[in-house]
C-alpha cells in the first residue's frame, strides 16, 4: 500500500510526552492537563482554553525510582509514568486530572499529590470519583462530580469557560476528530482492510496526547488518502485479529502482531477507539455534561462495571466486534499486575472461543515490552492455528 | 446409693482425669494431624467434582 | 529394632528435651513447686522445645501453673469442645438434624471436613504464654468466633443444594448470599425474615486462620484455569472455591460489592459466570471523604433493598433496621471503651490476635447476640484489670500497631512477637475499621450513617480515597501509644505495594521503628511463618539490639502446621 500522509510526523510525536504540537498549543497560552483514564473525559480537558493529554511514557526504560515507591509487584505502566514524572518528563503539565480507576495509576496520580514531583508552580492534582455502575444514579453521580472536580477547577484556576456553549463547542470540535478517526477506523472493516493496525494505532494514540486542533488538518489528509488508496495485491497478513485487553499505548507491539501475520483491524483497550471514538449525541431535554456524563459511562467497556447484564454484555460486544470487523480471533493483552484485566482475561479466554466460537491468544506482558522473542512464538503460533483451522473448514466445507 | 453415687464419682473421675490427658498431652492434636487429615485430604482429593467451567454463560 | 523404633517415635511426640540448667532447677524443690503452682517465669518457659518438629502440635500442652492451666482445660478446652457439639444442634435446628447436616457438610466440604476439629489448635497458637485475664478475655473472643462460624455453617448447610438433591428449600429461599466484604448491617432491615450469610467468609476466611492447609487448594484452581498469579490471593482463593466446586448452593441470589479493591471487583467477574443466578453489586464509592459521594453510595443502598424487596417479596422493615442498628451501636461504644484502654494503660485484657480477628469478625459481620454476651463477659473482665491495675502483658517492652492487612496464616505472630520479644501488638489497622455509630432518629440520618460506615470498611477505609487514610498511621500510633511498627508488606496487595516508598521515606524521616513483614495473605508458600519470624527477630537483634525473652523461640519450623 502507498504511505499515508503525516504518519511518520505522527510517529514522531508520540517519541515524548511533551511533543511538539503540546510545546505549540502550551506556547499560545493553553493549558496542558494529564489524564490516565477514559473515564476522564477528554472533551471536557478539551474545553476553549486548554486541552487534554492523555499520559504515556514511551521510550521507558527499568523504572528505577519509582520502583522504589511502588515496589516492582505494580502495574509498569503506573510505575513507568510516576518515572517519567520524576525524570520531569511531566513538568509541562498545568494539572492532572486524576480518576481512582484502578489502583496503581491512582497511587501513581496520588504521588503527583504527595510530592513536589511536577515543577510547575500552578500545577494541581484533582480527583474525581467514578462509580461502577450504569444506572441513572450513577450517571448524576458521575456528573456531579464532573462538575465539581474538573470544570469547577478549571474556572476557578484557570479562567476557563465552562459555559454549556463553551461546552457544546468542545462537544463539536470532539464529535469532529471522533468522526474522522471512526472514518479512518472504517477501513480495516473491508476484507482487504486498507490501513494497518498500526497505522491505526498511531493515529488513534496521537489523537489522545495532541492537541485536537491542531492535528484535525492532517487527519482529514489521511482519511482523503484513504478514500483512494488500494490494498496491497497480496498482502503479507495471513489472518485477522482483535487486539483487546488493558492499557495499550505502544503501537510497535501491534507492529509486532502485524509482522507475525495477523492483521490488528480492531482495537477493544483502554487506549483503543472500540469504544472511545464515538461521538457524543446532547439528547433533547439534556444539559451537555449530563450528556457528557451518561456518554462515558454507557460507552465503556471497562471491566470494572459490576451490574451483572454490563459483566456478561462486555463478552458480546467483543464476539461482535469481531464479526463486524471480519476477524479470525482476539489476542487479548493485559499489563502485568493489573488486577481488573487479569479476571476479564481469563473469563474471555474461556468463554470467547466456547460461547462464541472465537479463537482467543490470551497474553501478559509488561509496559517496557521486552519479551519481544516469546510473544513473537505466541503470535505465529496463534496464526498458524488458525490458518490450521480455515483449511480444516475449507476441507469439510 | 452412697455406692452408685461414688461409681459415678469414680467414673466421672476417671473420665476427667483422661480428658486432661488427651488436653495435656495434646493426643487430640495429634489424632487430627496425624490420622484424619491425611484421610480426609484423600476423600476430597478423591472426590468427582463438577466442572463449573461448563456453566451456560447467558447474555443478559 | 522395631520397640526402639516406637520409643523414639514415642520420645519425639511426649518428651521435651531438657538442657543443664534445666536439671539443675529441676533439682530445687522449692523452685519446682513454685512452678508447678503459678507456672515458670516467662523467661524459662522454653515455649519453642514443645513443638514436635514443624508440625506446630506440641509434645504436650504448655503449663500455666495450676490456676490457668485448669481454666484453660475446664474453661477453653472442654468448654468450646462441648459447644463445638451443642452448637451443631442448636444452630442445626436440633440434634438429629443439626448433625446429620454437619456430617453431610464436613463429608462435602473439604474446608469443612479438614478444618472444623482442628479449631482447638486455633486457639493454642492465639493463646501461647498468655496467663490471668489476658488469657480469658481472649479465649471469649475466640469462642465467640466459633459460635457464630457454626451458626453460620449450619444455616449453609441447612439449604444447601449440594446436600439435600438439588432441592430448593423454603429456607434455601430465604437466604441472601453475599460477599464476605459486604457488611452485615446492610440487612438489617429484613434481619428476621431473610438470613443473609456471606459466601466466602467460612469456607474461605476463617477456615484459612484455623487451618491454612484448605485454602491452597483453593489459591491453586484459580490459577488452573488461566488466572495469574499475581491478583490478591484472597480474591483468588475466593473464587477458587468455585472452580473446586466446593461452595455451598444456599441462596438464590448473590450480593457484590467493590470492597475492598480492583480485585473484589474483578472477582465478581467469575463468581458471576459461576453462581449464574441474579446477582446485584453494591459498589460504594472510592473518593469517600468527598461530601459529594454520600448521596450517591446511599442510593446505591437503596437499590440494594429494592432488588432484596423484588427477590424476595418481602419488604425494609424501618423498625427491624433501628432495632438491629442500635444494638449494634452498643457493640461499638464497647469497642470504643477497650480502645481506651488499650491506647491508656496495661490494663486490656485482649492480646493482638484475639483483637483483631473478633474486631473483623463482629463489625463486618453484624450484630448477633453471641457478640453481646462476649461483649459482657469482657467488660467485667475488663473492669477488673482497670480497677485492680492488673498489667496484663507485663513483659511489654514495646507497644506496636500493626499496619496495612495481615497475613492470614499467620494471624497470631503477635502472641508469638510477644513472648519472644515482649512486642505487645497493641492495636491493627483492621480493627480501626467501621469506626461508625449508626444514627436512628430518622430514615435520613440512617442511610446517611449506613453509607458512611460502609465506606469505611475493613482495608478500604484506609488503603482507598486518596493517600492520606493510610498515612493516618502517624495519628493512631500517637493515639494508642506505639513506639513501634509492624508494617504487613502484602505482596500481591497493589494498593499498598504501590505507597510502598511513600512510607519508607517517612519512617526515616520520623524516626520510627518500622518491621516490613512481608505475606501473600492467605498463602504461606510466598512467604512462611518462619520467614516472617526470622524478619523480626533480625530487626530485634541488629537494630533494637535486644536479646529475646524466651531464646527457643527465636528459631523453630512450623512449615506443616496448620
Amino acid at each position: 500500500m502507498r504511505d499515508l500522509p503525516h504518519l511518520i510526523e505522527f510517529e514522531e510525536l508520540l517519541q515524548q510526552a511533551h511533543n511538539a504540537l503540546v510545546r505549540q498549543a502550551r506556547e499560545e497560552g493553553n493549558k496542558a492537563l494529564g489524564y490516565t483514564c477514559y473515564f476522564m473525559p477528554e472533551v471536557l480537558l478539551d474545553l476553549p482554553g486548554c486541552f487534554s493529554v492523555r499520559l504515556r511514557a514511551p521510550r521507558s526504560s527499568y523504572p528505577d525510582m519509582a520502583t522504589y515507591y511502588m515496589s516492582n509487584r505494580t502495574c509498569m505502566y503506573g510505575r513507568c509514568l510516576l518515572e517519567r514524572a520524576l525524570e520531569g518528563g511531566f513538568n509541562f503539565l498545568d494539572a492532572q486530572m486524576a480518576t481512582e480507576t484502578c489502583t496503581v495509576t491512582c497511587r501513581f496520580q496520588e504521588h503527583l499529590q504527595l510530592m513536589d514531583i511536577i515543577q510547575n508552580p500552578d500545577f494541581f492534582c484533582e480527583f474525581t470519583d467514578v462509580p461502577f455502575k450504569k444506572n441513572q444514579n450513577s450517571i448524576e453521580h458521575y456528573e456531579k462530580q464532573l462538575r465539581a472536580h474538573v470544570l469547577d477547577p478549571l474556572k476557578e484556576r484557570f479562567g476557563i469557560d465552562t459555559s454549556d456553549e463553551a461546552m457544546l463547542q468542545a462537544i463539536a470540535e470532539h464529535n469532529e476528530v471522533c468522526a474522522l478517526i471512526t472514518e479512518i477506523g472504517s477501513y480495516r472493516k473491508l476484507e482487504k482492510p486498507t490501513i494497518t493496525g498500526t497505522e491505526f494505532a498511531i493515529i488513534q494514540l496521537v489523537s489522545q496526547v495532541c492537541p485536537k486542533e491542531l492535528i484535525l488538518e492532517q487527519l482529514k489528509d489521511i482519511a482523503q488518502a484513504l478514500k483512494v488508496r488500494e490494498p496491497d495485491v497480496r498482502p503479507a497478513w495471513k489472518c485477522k485479529v482483535v487486539l483487546a485487553g488493558s492499557e495499550e499505548d505502544d503501537p510497535y507491539f501491534v507492529q509486532l502482531i502485524e509482522e507475525c501475520g495477523a492483521l490488528v483491524v480492531a482495537d477493544r483497550h483502554c487506549y483503543g477507539s472500540l469504544p472511545g471514538r464515538e461521538q457524543i449525541v446532547v439528547r433533547e431535554g439534556e444539559t451537555p455534561l449530563r450528556a457528557i456524563a451518561r456518554h462515558y459511562l454507557e460507552t465503556s467497556m471497562c471491566p470494572r462495571f459490576m451490574e451483572q447484564n454490563t459483566m456478561r454484555e462486555r463478552k458480546q460486544y467483543l464476539a461482535d466486534t469481531a464479526r463486524e470487523y471480519g476477524a479470525d480471533g482476539i489476542v487479548i493483552t493485559q499489563m502485568k499486575f493489573c488486577e481488573y484485566w487479569s479476571y476479564e482475561r481469563t473469563i474471555d479466554s474461556l468463554i470467547l472461543p466456547r460461547d462464541f466460537g472465537i479463537p482467543v491468544c490470551s497474553i501478559e506482558k509488561e509496559y517496557v515490552n521486552a519479551a519481544v522473542g516469546q510473544l513473537r512464538t505466541r503470535f505465529q503460533a496463534f496464526v498458524e492455528s488458525i490458518e490450521f483451522k480455515k483449511l480444516q473448514k475449507g476441507a469439510a466445507g | 446409693m452412697k455406692k452408685v453415687l461414688l461409681k459415678i464419682a469414680a467414673i466421672a473421675g476417671a473420665v476427667y482425669g483422661l480428658l486432661f490427658a488427651v488436653f495435656y498431652f495434646d493426643l487430640d492434636g495429634k489424632l487430627l494431624f496425624y490420622v484424619w487429615e491425611p484421610l480426609i485430604t484423600k476423600h476430597y482429593d478423591r472426590m468427582k467434582r463438577k466442572d463449573n467451567t461448563k456453566m451456560p454463560y447467558d447474555m443478559k | 529394632m522395631k520397640i526402639k523404633a516406637v520409643r523414639e517415635k514415642m520420645k519425639e511426640l511426649f518428651v521435651v528435651e531438657k538442657d543443664d540448667s534445666a536439671g539443675r532447677q529441676k533439682k530445687n524443690l522449692k523452685k519446682t513447686l513454685r512452678d508447678f503452682w503459678y507456672g515458670k517465669p516467662h523467661e524459662e518457659r522454653e515455649l519453642g522445645k514443645l513443638y514436635i518438629g514443624d508440625t506446630g502440635l506440641y509434645k504436650h500442652r504448655e503449663w500455666r501453673g495450676v490456676k490457668d492451666t485448669m481454666y484453660y482445660f475446664n474453661m477453653i478446652w472442654l468448654y468450646n469442645y462441648a459447644h463445638m457439639v451443642t452448637d451443631i444442634m442448636k444452630f442445626g435446628g436440633g440434634p438429629v438434624k443439626g448433625v446429620v447436616n454437619f456430617a453431610k457438610g464436613t463429608w462435602r466440604y473439604r474446608w469443612m471436613g479438614q478444618t472444623y476439629l482442628s479449631v482447638m489448635h486455633w486457639f493454642d497458637r492465639g493463646l501461647e504464654g498468655m496467663r490471668g485475664p489476658i488469657l480469658r478475655g481472649s479465649a471469649w473472643h475466640y469462642r465467640a468466633m466459633v459460635c457464630e462460624t457454626i451458626r453460620q455453617f449450619q444455616e449453609m448447610f441447612a439449604s444447601d443444594k449440594n446436600l439435600h438433591g438439588g432441592r430448593e428449600s423454603e429456607q434455601w429461599k430465604h437466604n441472601i448470599a453475599h460477599n464476605e466484604t459486604v457488611s452485615g448491617s446492610i440487612f438489617y432491615g429484613f434481619h428476621d425474615v431473610l438470613e443473609d450469610i456471606p459466601l466466602e467468609m467460612i469456607p474461605y476466611f476463617v477456615s484459612c486462620h484455623v487451618n491454612n492447609h484448605t485454602v491452597l487448594n483453593y489459591i491453586d484452581a484459580a490459577q488452573s484455569i488461566g488466572l495469574p498469579a499475581d491478583p490478591c490471593p484472597m480474591c483468588q482463593a475466593e473464587y477458587g472455591l468455585f472452580v473446586l466446586d466446593d461452595y455451598p448452593d444456599y441462596a438464590p441470589t448473590m450480593i457484590t460489592s467493590n470492597e475492598a479493591c480492583d480485585g473484589s471487583v474483578a472477582t465478581s467477574i467469575l463468581q458471576d459466570w459461576f453462581l449464574n443466578r441474579p446477582l446485584h453489586a453494591m459498589p460504594q464509592p472510592m473518593r469517600y471523604d468527598d461530601p459529594l459521594v454520600q448521596e450517591h453510595c446511599q442510593r446505591e443502598i437503596e437499590e440494594c433493598w429494592a432488588f432484596i424487596e423484588k427477590h424476595y417479596g418481602v419488604k425494609f422493615d424501618w423498625d427491624m433496621y433501628v432495632k438491629y442498628a442500635e444494638q449494634q451501636n452498643k457493640l461499638t461504644a464497647f469497642e470504643h471503651e477497650k480502645w481506651d484502654v488499650a491506647a491508656n494503660t496495661p490494663y486490656y485484657p485482649i492480646n493482638g490476635v484475639a483483637q483483631a480477628l473478633y474486631r473483623i469478625y463482629y463489625s463486618q459481620d453484624g450484630n448477633r447476640p453471641i457478640w453481646h454476651e462476649t461483649d459482657a463477659r469482657v467488660r467485667a473482665l475488663m473492669n477488673k484489670t482497670v480497677k485492680n491495675k492488673i498489667n496484663c502483658l507485663p513483659k511489654t517492652r514495646h507497644r506496636a500497631i500493626a499496619w496495612s492487612c495481615a497475613p492470614l496464616y499467620y494471624s497470631n505472630w503477635c502472641t508469638w512477637a510477644y513472648n519472644c520479644w515482649g512486642i505487645n501488638c497493641v492495636i491493627n489497622m483492621d480493627s480501626l475499621m467501621f469506626d461508625q455509630y449508626l444514627r436512628t432518629d430518622t430514615y435520613e440520618h440512617a442511610l446517611e450513617d449506613l453509607a458512611w460506615y460502609n465506606e469505611k470498611a475493613p482495608m478500604r477505609a484506609m488503603a482507598v480515597g486518596g493517600h492520606e487514610h493510610i498515612l493516618s498511621l502517624w495519628d493512631y500510633m500517637e493515639r494508642f501509644n506505639c513506639d513501634m511498627v509492624i508494617m504487613y508488606d502484602q505482596l500481591q496487595c497493589k494498593g499498598m505495594q504501590g505507597i510502598h516508598g511513600v512510607f519508607e521515606d517517612e519512617f526515616r524521616k520520623r524516626n520510627i521503628h518500622a518491621i516490613w513483614v512481608p505475606h501473600a495473605l492467605p498463602d504461606k508458600r510466598t512467604v512462611s511463618r518462619k520467614e516472617i519470624r526470622q524478619i523480626i527477630s533480625d530487626y530485634m537483634t541488629t537494630v533494637m539490639r535486644e536479646e529475646p525473652l524466651d531464646p527457643t523461640l527465636v528459631d523453630f519450623d512450623d512449615d506443616a502446621s496448620w
